[in-house]
């Protein structure tokens, strides 16, 4: 069973979806959550919802000042589950310097930022675990979606240099790559699919489209003891999807 | 901003349109070979030539091309457009 009981755990992104859920399993388990977002109704719905202590903290964390706040009036962690991000599809030939930057602030710049000033603040405590959510893309990418699954790419790739460099702490670094889950940027996108090629993407997965619990409880384990050893890797949660991808 | 212009945009943009193939009346979904990223070069293609953002729901709002037009001209103007 596992058990985040004693632990301090960090959701950012926590207002919905997969954030929402990752933050509710936590508390569940025994964790004080301090949940992250930009939406203060939305938090504060998610805070009413949690079963054990919390706290909340309104961050728009494509703002470095409000980045700077979030780390100076968080408690020290035991682990911080990275939530926050968007997806927007675009096709490769209409790319501008504005859509870059808007994918990677969020998607990435505000990952490095606050794991760099967690760590200069010495608000983590050791053996804490870090958790990313990534997304199947960053290896298997889909036409439209070159920002976002180069954004994912360069976290995960992050994640692996947190695992090596902070790894004399005792700090561990891991990525959950994510394939569909029903959230509501799922329901944003499907408005752009006509109803073949939606049903052809549902139909491609054996097991369905995720759900946000199925994200929470591999990032449940990750954050545990349990998985104590495991630190750089990545877990695939995709439904079968990838199985009859041809390599 | 004048709808042969945006048609024109249009058949520039994609390769198997000719000049002459896209009507106001048109309906895109209709468009040989449809698909998602057709429509995501709609919504690029609007969004780099007139600085207009559509999101998923007013694309899905959307039949012909005349209402693509008129959606991007009242998100510039906030008025009617000159068709």
């Amino acid at each position: 069973m596992i058990d985040l009981k004693g632990k301090t755990i960090l959701v950012t992104g926590a207002s919905a979806g997969i954030g929402a859920a990752v933050a509710k399993l936590c508390s569940d388990l025994g964790a004080k959550v301090c949940i992250t977002g930009r939406n203060m109704d939305r938090l504060s719905e998610v805070s009413k919802q949690l079963s054990n202590e919390s706290e909340f903290f309104q961050a728009d964390l494509t703002l470095e000042k409000e980045i700077d706040n979030l780390v100076k009036a968080l408690p020290c962690i035991d682990g911080w589950v990275h939530c926050a991000g968007i997806i927007e599809p675009f096709p490769i030939k209409f790319i501008q310097s504005k859509h870059i930057k808007s994918m990677f602030t969020i998607n990435f710049d505000s990952a490095c930022l606050l794991t760099s000033k967690l760590m200069q603040l010495k608000k983590i405590n050791s053996s804490a675990s870090f958790v990313f959510i990534s997304s199947i893309s960053a290896q298997h990418p889909y036409k439209g979606g070159s920002l976002y699954a180069a954004s994912k790419a360069a976290l995960e790739s992050f994640s692996r240099s947190i695992a090596l460099e902070f790894s004399s702490k005792g700090v561990r670094s891991n990525c959950i790559s994510a394939a569909l889950v029903e959230t509501e940027m799922f329901e944003k996108t499907k408005n752009a699919l006509s109803e073949t090629e939606l049903l052809g993407i549902l139909s491609s997965y054996p097991l369905g489209i995720g759900k946000p619990m199925d994200v929470a409880h591999a990032s449940a384990f990750l954050l545990s003891n349990q998985s104590s050893w495991m630190t750089g890797t990545n877990i695939t949660l995709d439904g079968g999807l990838l199985l009859n991808t041809k390599k | 901003m004048e709808i042969v212009d945006f048609i024109a945009a249009i058949e520039e943009e994609f390769e198997d349109l000719n000049p002459g193939d896209v009507s106001p009346n048109s309906v895109f979904r209709d468009m040989e070979g449809w698909s998602s990223m057709h429509a995501l070069i709609f919504v690029a293609l609007i969004d780099s030539k007139y600085d207009v953002l559509l999101n998923g729901d007013e694309l899905k709002s959307c039949v012909t091309i005349k209402d693509l037009f008129d959606i991007t001209f009242l998100k510039i103007n906030g008025g009617g457009a000159n068709t």
